[in-house]
């Protein structure tokens, strides 16, 4: 079913590349109106009606993964392409994460009990010596969704606390977070750690934070560099599958 | 005539921050240039040299008789004040900067927000004003000497925690302002007992930055309160936002601040053409790609770069990475100075 609801419609005009507004607006091609309501509800941030409406969605007999692909995921793709191009800033997607919170917290338990198949294990933390976690948390909440098992360390993880991670999980990624540049450095440290335990074949590694460059990311001989929280989905899908569809399409 | 320096290091900022005309463009360290090997140097280590004022004076001085700078600033942190009210701390050791545990914040709305009676008594208050009033008396004279008071925007982020206060900012915005408004009398007390110490000017880090909030929030919430410093304080102030800013420097140059201290995401000549004259600029050179990871020529490529655009206060764009080499710290003076012999000599 194509998008009918009008102000889903007014939200798709944000996504002004057309390749990417075609891959997006495809994320509803066979969802319900009931879908892009929620939609709609996760994009204004309004978590009480995202609860409210994925209840009468599963009351309604859709499924717990019906509603997290063509509800709450497919809206947190637009919040995505909002936040990348500075139409929406950080308070913003904190209140559409409220509201994807409101709706995970009916779909979780649900797609827990279902026994499907993890799409791979994430370690994720902030580096030594930095406390902030709200980008590191929003990328935690969308590989959840995305079907991640994800590990959280929190915040000022030392490169051991990393190592030790990995090993114990059998992790196929690691991501490391940092708002500041005074803590940046403790990436490379930690990655450096990970060549000192011979490790750093059997781990991925991604980086991310409002500071943060592909160059940098490079330098420090990490794999990948995540600019906010949908690519960070991304590149642990492509680690972990290298023919993975991508949650929003490379900007033309 | 061949070039020569005509003006004390103190004078030439001071110049600098009235936009008055100076001898050369002065090296500034509105955040702070403090490094391991510095404190190794003086024998100031983290976190000591953020609680006892001579430890602190002692570091901050090396600003100046190590690197060159033009300026001291012996508030290394962004923490004082917010430590003095009851944050919960991470003081950590001389390799790591100290940090408030944000997850654990310790107001819940604006009517939480109180002053502690005696707050500016306090160790990690004291600290500061003493170790300006010992800069005062050795190098007063010669050096300018710049306090540091936090705005409450970012004491916000410290007492009600990031995302909780990010989070009001949607949900109630009155409110938001209203702790805005309790908390900049903070900023004011610890501003004015800096400058009663004897502060040249304060640093006034306010960090509503484009990496997470909008041009607009600036405006809406930040920006009247901004301008009210400018007659609150009796000094001149210097805004630090890092991050992208490009958007709210138009708005930023309208508060009478007499400098902006703006950071290497924004080109400079941007930077300049946003302000258009409103304000003073202080930066910008990179932390963690150049000072942190390059060599001297690239401080000296982005140093150019910086007085080609016109700024008028050469400095890192935010407090530098603590294993920062001294060589790098120590060529932002000396590109300055062979910049002005090159055009002027």
């Amino acid at each position: 079913m194509p998008v009918i609801n009008e102000d889903l419609e007014a939200e798709l005009g944000y996504v002004t590349s057309p390749a990417e507004q075609q891959h997006i607006r495809n994320l509803w091609n066979e969802a319900d109106p009931l879908m892009q309501d929620i939609s709609v509800s996760l994009i204004k941030g309004d978590n009480n009606r995202v609860d409210q409406l994925t209840k009468e969605a599963l009351e309604a007999g859709f499924s717990a993964n019906t509603i997290l692909d063509d509800g709450l995921i497919a809206g947190m793709a637009i919040v995505g392409v909002k936040f990348r191009d500075n139409l929406i800033f950080v308070p913003e997607v904190l209140v559409a994460a409220r509201a994807m919170k409101a709706g995970m917290a009916h779909v979780e338990p649900i797609l827990s009990e279902s026994g499907i198949e993890p799409a791979g294990t994430v370690i994720m933390g902030t580096v030594k010596g930095d406390l902030h976690d709200i980008g590191k948390n929003l990328c935690i909440m969308m590989l959840s969704g995305a079907g991640f098992t994800v590990i959280d360390l929190g915040v000022d993880t030392s490169p051991e606390e990393f190592i030790e991670a990995v090993e114990e999980n059998e992790a196929g990624v690691l991501g490391m977070s940092a708002l500041l540049t005074t803590t940046m450095p403790n990436m490379g440290r930690t990655i450096d750690a990970f060549e000192e335990a011979e490790m750093r074949e059997v781990v991925k590694i991604m980086v991310g934070g409002a500071p943060l460059s592909q160059e940098f990311a490079d330098d420090m001989g990490a794999d990948g560099y995540g600019k906010d929280a949908m690519s960070c989905v991304d590149l642990a899908k492509t680690f972990m599958r290298p023919d993975a569809e991508l949650s929003i399409s490379p900007v033309d | 005539m061949p070039y020569q320096e005509t003006m004390s290091p103190k004078e030439r900022v001071m110049n600098a921050l009235a936009g008055k005309l100076v001898d050369r463009t002065p090296a500034v360290n509105p955040t702070n240039v403090a490094t391991v090997e510095l404190m190794d140097l003086v024998d100031a280590p983290f976190p000591y040299a953020c609680q006892d004022g001579e430890m602190a004076a002692r570091l901050a001085a090396t600003g100046y008789t190590e690197l060159g700078f033009d300026s001291v600033s012996p508030y290394f942190s962004i923490i004082q004040e917010s430590s003095a009210l009851g944050c919960e701390m991470q003081w950590e050791e001389k390799d790591n900067w100290p940090t408030v545990r944000m997850y654990n914040p310790i107001w819940k709305s604006a009517d939480d927000v109180k002053i502690p009676a005696g707050i500016l008594e306090h160790r990690d208050m004291k600290a500061i004003t003493d170790s300006i009033r010992m800069l005062k008396d050795e190098l007063g004279d010669e050096v300018a000497i710049i306090g540091k008071t936090m705005g409450p925007w970012t004491l916000a982020y410290h007492v009600f925690g990031v995302e909780s206060f990010l989070l009001g900012t949607v949900d109630n915005p009155d409110e938001t302002k209203k702790a805005l408004e309790k908390l900049k009398e903070i900023s004011i007390l610890f501003g004015q007992a800096q400058i009663d110490a004897g502060a040249d000017a304060l640093t006034f880090p306010d960090h509503a930055t484009g990496d997470l909030v909008s041009g607009e929030y600036y405006k809406e919430f930040l920006q009247d309160i901004h301008t009210e410093m400018v007659d609150a304080l009796e000094a001149p102030l210097i805004l630090h936002i890092c991050g992208k800013t490009l958007d709210r420097m138009p708005y930023i140059a309208k508060t009478g601040m007499a400098s902006f201290h703006f950071d290497s995401k924004n080109d400079p000549q941007a930077a300049m053409d946003a302000v258009n004259g409103g304000i003073t600029l202080v930066g910008n050179i990179n932390n963690p790609e150049t000072l942190y990871a390059r060599g001297p020529e690239e401080v000296r490529q982005e140093v150019y770069k910086c007085l080609e655009a016109g700024v008028q206060m050469i400095g890192p764009e935010c407090a530098v990475p603590l294993a920062t080499k001294l060589e790098n710290l120590m060529e932002i003076p000396l590109a300055i100075k062979d910049w002005t012999a090159e055009r002027h000599g």
